[in-house]
């Protein structure tokens, strides 16, 4: 064969050999749905991150090198890894009541540390850094990033079991972020100075529902006025999705962002249940993508390109595929039963974020300890939100 | 290795660039390179995805170097690699076809 011939013959056969495997690639990560998704017990992908999770805290050396690595790039991790994991592992309570007993140490333990932590080095500890460039607008400085994160914490603790120690805590954090919501026009308090997030405001509405539900109050009149404003104020035109951050004015700052809208619109099933669910599907219309098998979500609808924080992780070019987004994402595919995103976005994760187990342990090497407790929640999420809509019927 | 394997070695590393040898070549030397990169734990330094250094002493901007090193070794291993051995295949079936009906026009008519 002469070289000229040879070379296209060549060029013709890799042509058809990329063809031929592209669409084909994903089979080999393409996971049963039993491995990550289950209606009672723990799907074994939940089980070996779980395992991973309760080494941390019960290896102090560990998770202090967990933690530093995540607090060298952002302090919020560190809180928000707490978060999630304490969220899971109630779900994983409900789910396996015979392990219960070891999770609800695990959750007191945390919660504990935390509240400590928060009390001993003050807000900024686990905020970033810019917190303190200019004053809070609302005095006391108060977060409603701590706040509702920490309320939901507790709540779901007693959702599981009751501690009655907690019970007044629950009480004093649900009515300080009313009080704080109410003082704007808006129902909007900052997590930062003059920056409100609809992350925390969801996490905060899901926080006083579940306290509802627990101690018999009724909170329904204002979480319906706060769906109102909410769709007067931080709705984004173009995409009919929440903005991601605002002022105390309810002036929106972003636009919708992947990193909050997932969970927004998980925390607003038990707000609004229509109002979340037309939510996930703009979101998954305007920011989740599926291609040859793989899924991922981008940070930033087309319609809308906000600048990239820490929170956004990395975002690879060309397909935008946004690292936070994607895992953020999970939860909203979980939350609402939706297998034909889910499916591919496990497959897309064990090509794209390289797992390493050990002995029974599972962690994805492109993530950190807070995307790992991410993933696990979205493995697990469930019961606790059947039990509270399941109280308030 | 016996004389014969290491012809065939020679013969690999020597074939020409578009051809099924040496298509099985390259895919060959990035299956090794990702074996050395896995091997040196470069997996762990992907953590830069997530914003996070792989530690604290390391740095961000090793992270980030030893992971996209291990990123691109790693996507050429599973994307690139199997595409070569399929070419590889392809390009071996089409030679043989066409050297069989050459063979074919080439060979005296057969006597009545």
């Amino acid at each position: 064969m002469n070289s000229r011939r040879q070379i296209l013959a060549g060029l013709a056969a890799l042509g058809i050999a990329t063809a031929i495997w592209l669409p084909c690639a994903h089979l080999f990560f393409v996971q049963k749905e039993s491995r990550y998704r289950s209606a009672s017990g723990l799907p074994p992908k939940a089980r070996a991150l779980a395992a991973r999770h309760l080494q941390l805290w019960t290896d102090p050396a560990l998770r202090t090198r967990e933690l530093e690595r995540m607090r060298h790039s952002n302090a919020e991790w560190d809180f928000m890894g707490r978060s999630f994991l304490v969220w899971s592992l109630a779900e994983m309570s409900l789910r396996e009541p015979a392990a219960k007993t070891t999770y609800l140490a695990v959750m007191d333990q945390i919660i504990a540390e935390t509240l400590r932590l928060e009390q001993e080095r003050g807000l900024y500890f686990f905020l970033m850094p810019y917190a303190k460039e200019r004053p809070f607008l609302q005095k006391p400085e108060r977060s409603l990033f701590l706040d509702s994160e920490i309320a939901l914490m507790l709540a779901v603790r007693r959702t599981v079991e009751e501690k009655p120690e907690y019970r007044p805590l629950l009480a004093v954090r649900v009515e300080t972020m009313l009080e704080r919501m109410r003082r704007s026009k808006a129902l909007a308090a900052e997590s930062y100075p003059d920056e409100c997030w609809l992350f925390d405001h969801a996490v905060a509405l899901a926080a006083i529902r579940v306290a509802d539900a627990l101690d018999g109050t009724d909170h329904s009149a204002f979480l319906r006025e706060w769906v109102a404003k909410a769709r007067q104020n931080l709705i984004h035109p173009a995409t009919g999705l929440l903005v991601s951050s605002f002022t105390t004015r309810g002036t929106p700052l972003d636009g919708p962002e992947g990193s909050s809208i997932w969970l927004a619109a998980h925390c607003l099933r038990l707000v609004d249940e229509d109002f979340a669910r037309d939510q996930y599907r703009r979101a998954r219309k305007e920011l989740g993508r599926t291609l040859g098998g793989f899924a991922w979500s981008r940070e930033w609808p087309v319609s809308w390109q906000g600048p990239m924080d820490v929170d956004s992780g990395a975002v690879i070019p060309v397909l935008d595929v946004g690292a936070g987004a994607s895992g953020l994402a999970f939860i909203g595919a979980s939350s609402f039963g939706d297998a034909d995103y889910l499916a591919p976005l496990h497959a897309t994760l064990d090509y794209a974020a390289f797992p390493k187990r050990k002995e029974g342990r599972l962690k994805y090497c492109a993530s950190n300890q807070v995307g790992d407790a991410v993933l696990l929640y979205a493995c697990v999420l469930g019961p606790i939100w059947d039990k509270v809509k399941e109280a308030q019927r | 290795m016996s004389g014969e394997g290491k012809g065939r070695l020679r013969r690999l590393a020597g074939a020409k660039m578009f051809s099924a040898a040496g298509f099985v070549m390259r895919a060959l030397a990035i299956a090794a390179v990702f074996t050395v990169a896995h091997a040196l734990g470069l997996r762990e330094h992907t953590t830069f995805l997530s914003g996070t250094a792989a530690s604290v002493d390391g740095g961000m901007d090793r992270s980030v170097v030893l992971g996209v090193i291990y990123l691109a070794t790693y996507h050429a291993f599973v994307l690139l690699g199997p595409i070569l051995l399929l070419a590889a295949g392809l390009l071996w079936l089409w030679e043989r076809l066409l050297r069989a009906s050459q063979g074919r026009r080439i060979s005296p008519p057969a006597d009545p």
